[in-house]
């Protein structure tokens, strides 16, 4: 066996364990598009708030419908930016068990805290679906990391937190909401994109 | 040199077969179609290489049906657990003694 053959090997090795178990295709830069658009749908919702020409209730129908739209377009931007990734740096991206796998422990937090986020409103607790999407965010990016790059649990635990602390705190909602998917997102997005992404090329 | 040598594992040195055990190790069941495609590879090599692992008792196949497409899963033994560490180890081996040299 020559010096070579081991060292191809060993790299075998590490890629497929690496691509059997881990989406590599989600992209830092979309992070920072989510982060815009989570900033941008925030400076709208505050103008609404402050908007005197419409009753409560139908403000808060707008809301959950605005916040709806911005969950997809969030959703649709993270895939395009993954396929770009995907093809630049010939990384699969297919539906197969891993991204199954990890779609499924991302989305069974957020689904769940969707409901309660559902339900508080109906409750009429306004105050604390801020605090609820932000902690179950935080919960979902945790669970995430473990199937694509584990630095993405950092941007959870700094939601998880940002969302405790909002639950204890009154008002500011949205300025807690706009921090957590606005800044952080754009904040982590950039430098992942450094750290990471750039080396590459 | 010659320990190292001695248990450098002959059935992982298709560079495919160190591919299947390396997804094996780290994943409790992988079907067919999936291993396929990580490896790259097609139906008859892959299957070739499967069996021949399977004969080896380092892995283990489970045949069933989703509607109505046979379904191939494969996880790996014990035994292929064990045979594949030391594979791993006897590579380190390898390694640290060709940097003495």
């Amino acid at each position: 066996m020559e010096n070579k053959e081991a060292f191809d090997a060993l790299s075998e090795i590490r890629d497929m364990m690496a691509k059997s178990t881990k989406v590599l295709s989600l992209s830092g830069l979309s992070s920072v598009a989510v982060g815009a658009l989570a900033l941008l749908a925030a400076f709208v919702a505050g103008w609404l708030l402050a908007f005197d020409g419409i009753s409560q209730y139908y403000k808060l129908k707008l809301l959950v419908a605005g916040a709806v739209v911005l969950f997809a377009l969030c959703l649709l931007v993270v895939l395009l930016f993954a396929k770009h990734k995907a093809a630049k740096n010939n990384i699969p991206f297919k539906f197969d068990m891993t991204s199954r796998k990890m779609m499924w422990y991302f989305f069974l937090p957020l689904v769940v805290g969707g409901l309660l986020c559902g339900a508080v409103i109906l409750q009429g607790h306004y105050g604390l679906t801020s605090s609820f999407m932000l902690v179950f965010y935080g919960l979902a990016l945790v669970n995430l990391s473990g199937y694509s790059f584990s630095n993405i649990k950092y941007l959870g635990y700094a939601e998880l937190v940002l969302g405790l602390v909002d639950c204890v705190t009154i008002q500011h909602a949205l300025l807690f909401w706009s921090l957590g998917f606005g800044v952080f997102h754009i904040l982590y997005g950039i430098l992942f994109h450094f750290l990471y992404e750039r080396k590459k090329d | 040199m010659k320990l190292g040598l001695d248990n450098i594992n002959k059935a992982f040195e298709s560079k495919v077969r160190l591919g299947i055990m390396s997804v094996l190790m780290v994943n409790d069941e992988v079907d067919f179609t999936t291993l396929k495609s990580l490896l790259e590879l097609t139906d008859g090599n892959l299957a070739s290489h499967t069996k021949n692992l399977e004969e080896l008792g380092y892995i283990m196949s489970k045949k069933q049906f989703i509607g109505r497409k046979p379904n191939t899963s494969f996880s790996i033994t014990e035994k292929g657990r064990v045979a594949f560490s030391e594979h791993l180890n006897a590579l380190e081996v390898f390694l640290k003694n060709s940097i003495k040299q």
